[in-house]
């Protein structure tokens, strides 16, 4: 994983401690953009973080696409339309196939079966996710590699300078006084295979994936309680046997109350602990999901849950939610959920048990 | 290869200009432009779609067989629905407007009306909202094969169980910088022809209105494979989708019954091929 923070590991101790990774804004005229501040990785740009993840992946996963069946499933929000706006504004070369992610994983992964980019928002590796788990479930694959990666382009920062009332300082979940969303650059890969007695980060017990069919840009509440019902079915678990949820936490004026009210829907008052991490990492939109999923294994792993950065007065519509604030929470929770929600109205839920201790 | 196949029930194929004399799946009378989609679609939702999203709803309702206009009630089964498309240019004209008026002048001259636009997943999110679909919900952008892609991902939620029907969409546009940017793709392209196409795939047993088409698994190919099916131009991320509408609707008004096999691709992101045939019924 590679985030504005580092690797896993950093991004981890980072969160624990309460810091945020958030700076100036490092593309466009902010002036003209009504965007100043930003989530930043820097180096070569997305298909060389995402193809350094696909790399180290399954190197530590030790599956070798020679010798099996691998298939790939990028998810992505925005592919590579910064090479298409550098191309375009700035004159700059451009490859029409570096638009999507097929070469840049190619390349660091020889001999992969198939690789699927998906562009479905910011739900984007949560689909990833799902079309992973019936790609082994239907034995089409002996392992899939589930990425997902994202970049800033400006005119996706143009509009949400242009639906924003003001310029956000920073990420705020469910902040009363939020100011909206920041993107985040970053990437990350994971290796699913189907469950032997290998040691493992983790267990995908399920994943619920649908669409609210009901707006282009705002979310709703039945379709996010659909998602979530969906992942508890899927991963046969009862919502009273999750300690932990990552939620999707965009600090923007829509999400957060539809979310918190779905979440209070579902699991009642006296719910699991919710913590949110894109006041430390930004939006990293296809990334996100699955950002939020390696976060809750390191969290289970390490019994020790991140607060919420950002997050001062909560929304009244979160008033019921054990949101995690101010400090980390020593707990030690099996199965956490992980909420990720996109434009269109795209849902995706993952459901995940701890791995070996 | 039983266990993968699937049935086609409906198709339609959308390049404005073209009809049915000359290519099968179009319409009787030359299919229309995008700003002419009120002619399928009823005037109602329009506003602000773009030239692809527009093209990609002809197609589905017209594979849905609907008659022209807004839908008089909401359809049957719309919760186990997929909505698949396949598109890589949908919105590249939309995002360098934006930027470069944003460069030019500002991002306060920008039209929030754009702001979904942005999003590469709009074309299948318009089509869910529409038409009311709240099955999973992908955009499929990996390239030349992106058409069969989407026929291969909606084979798996299929098979899957997250959904009973899956409607797949090709589709590209063919505005200034859609042309260029196809322009840039290996070896010498044609223009870029905009269009769309729908196929609604289920497995088979599934549909009340059996057509008797099936298609077989989707397989990849180092090499252009040798394909049955005639050109239909440059469709790039579209085509996969054209040529299995195109020859469903030609198979299913034949009495010719031999298979065809149908393919897309290019150097850079490979190849894909698939069989389409009539079952003995």
């Amino acid at each position: 994983m590679l985030t504005c923070l580092g690797d896993l590991d950093a991004t981890y101790k980072a969160l624990i401690a309460g810091q945020s990774g958030v700076g100036p804004l490092r593309i466009g005229d902010p002036a003209k953009l009504n965007v100043s501040r930003g989530y930043h990785v820097g180096g070569d740009g997305p298909g060389a973080w995402l193809g350094d993840t696909v790399a180290a992946a399954l190197a530590a996963a030790g599956v070798d696409p020679a010798r099996q069946r691998v298939a790939v499933v990028v998810g992505t929000g925005l592919r590579e339309l910064r090479a298409v706006e550098r191309w375009h504004g700035d004159g700059a070369p451009l490859e029409l196939a570096q638009l999507h992610y097929g070469a840049a994983v190619r390349a660091a992964a020889p001999g992969v079966t198939e690789v699927h980019t998906l562009a479905n928002a910011c739900a984007a590796s949560g689909y990833a996710l799902a079309l992973a788990t019936d790609l082994l479930e239907l034995d089409e694959a002996d392992a899939v590699v589930v990425s997902g990666c994202d970049t800033m382009t400006e005119s996706m920062l143009t509009m949400i300078g242009r639906v924003g009332d003001t310029s956000a300082d920073m990420v705020r979940p469910f902040d009363a006084d939020r100011q909206g969303v920041l993107l985040g650059e970053g990437a990350a890969s994971v290796v699913l295979q189907r469950a032997d007695d290998r040691p493992v980060l983790g267990i995908l017990r399920g994943v619920g994936v649908n669409c609210d069919a009901y707006h282009e840009t705002a979310p709703s509440q039945a379709g996010i309680v659909a998602a979530m019902r969906d992942a508890h079915r899927r991963a046969g678990v009862d919502p009273a046997e999750i300690g932990l949820v990552m939620a999707h936490g965009t600090g923007t004026a829509l999400n957060d109350p539809t979310e918190a009210s779905a979440l209070g829907e579902v699991f009642g008052s006296a719910g699991p602990p919710v913590t949110g991490i894109k006041g430390a990492i930004g939006h990293t939109s296809g990334g996100a999901a699955l950002m939020s999923m390696l976060v809750a294994l390191t969290s289970m792993a390490e019994g020790a849950v991140p607060p919420t950065a950002g997050l001062r007065t909560p929304i009244p519509e979160a008033s019921g939610l054990d949101l995690v604030q101010g400090g980390p929470r020593t707990v030690r929770p099996r199965l956490a959920q992980v909420n990720a929600f996109g434009f269109g109205g795209v849902n995706a839920v993952a459901i995940v048990e701890a791995g070996d201790e | 290869m039983s266990d993968v196949m699937l049935a086609v029930d409906g198709w339609a194929v959308h390049l404005p200009g073209r009809s049915l004399a000359d290519l099968p799946g179009s319409p009787p009378e030359p299919a229309c432009p995008p700003e002419n989609a009120k002619e399928v679609l009823g005037r109602k939702g329009l506003l602000g779609k773009e030239p692809s999203t527009r093209l990609a709803l002809c197609a589905v309702h017209r594979a849905l067989g609907l008659p022209p206009g807004p839908l008089a009630e909401p359809l049957p089964d719309v919760d186990g629905t997929a909505v698949v498309v396949a598109s890589n240019l949908g919105n590249v004209q939309t995002v360098c407007n934006v930027l470069s008026d944003m460069r030019e002048r500002s991002g306060s001259v920008v039209s929030p009306m754009d702001a979904p636009n942005a999003s590469s997943n709009v074309i299948a999110s318009s089509i869910a909202i529409r038409y009311g679909y709240a099955g999973p919900n992908l955009t499929v952008c990996s390239g030349a094969t992106a058409g069969l892609d989407a026929v291969r991902l909606a084979a798996l939620v299929l098979r899957s169980g997250r959904a009973k029907r899956a409607v797949v969409v090709g589709v590209e546009p063919a505005d200034p910088v859609a042309v260029e940017l196809a322009g840039l793709r290996p070896g010498t392209p044609k223009e870029l022809t905009a269009g769309a196409a729908c196929v609604l795939l289920s497995l088979p047993g599934g549909a009340p209105a059996a057509s008797g088409l099936r298609c077989g698994p989707v397989t990849r190919h180092g090499q252009r494979p040798p394909a049955a099916e005639p050109d239909t131009g440059e469709l790039y991320g579209a085509a996969g989708v054209v040529q299995l509408a195109a020859a469903a609707a030609r198979m299913s008004a034949s009495a010719d019954s031999a298979p065809s096999t149908l393919s897309c691709g290019d150097t850079v992101d490979g190849w894909s091929s698939l069989e389409l045939w009539r079952t003995a019924a």
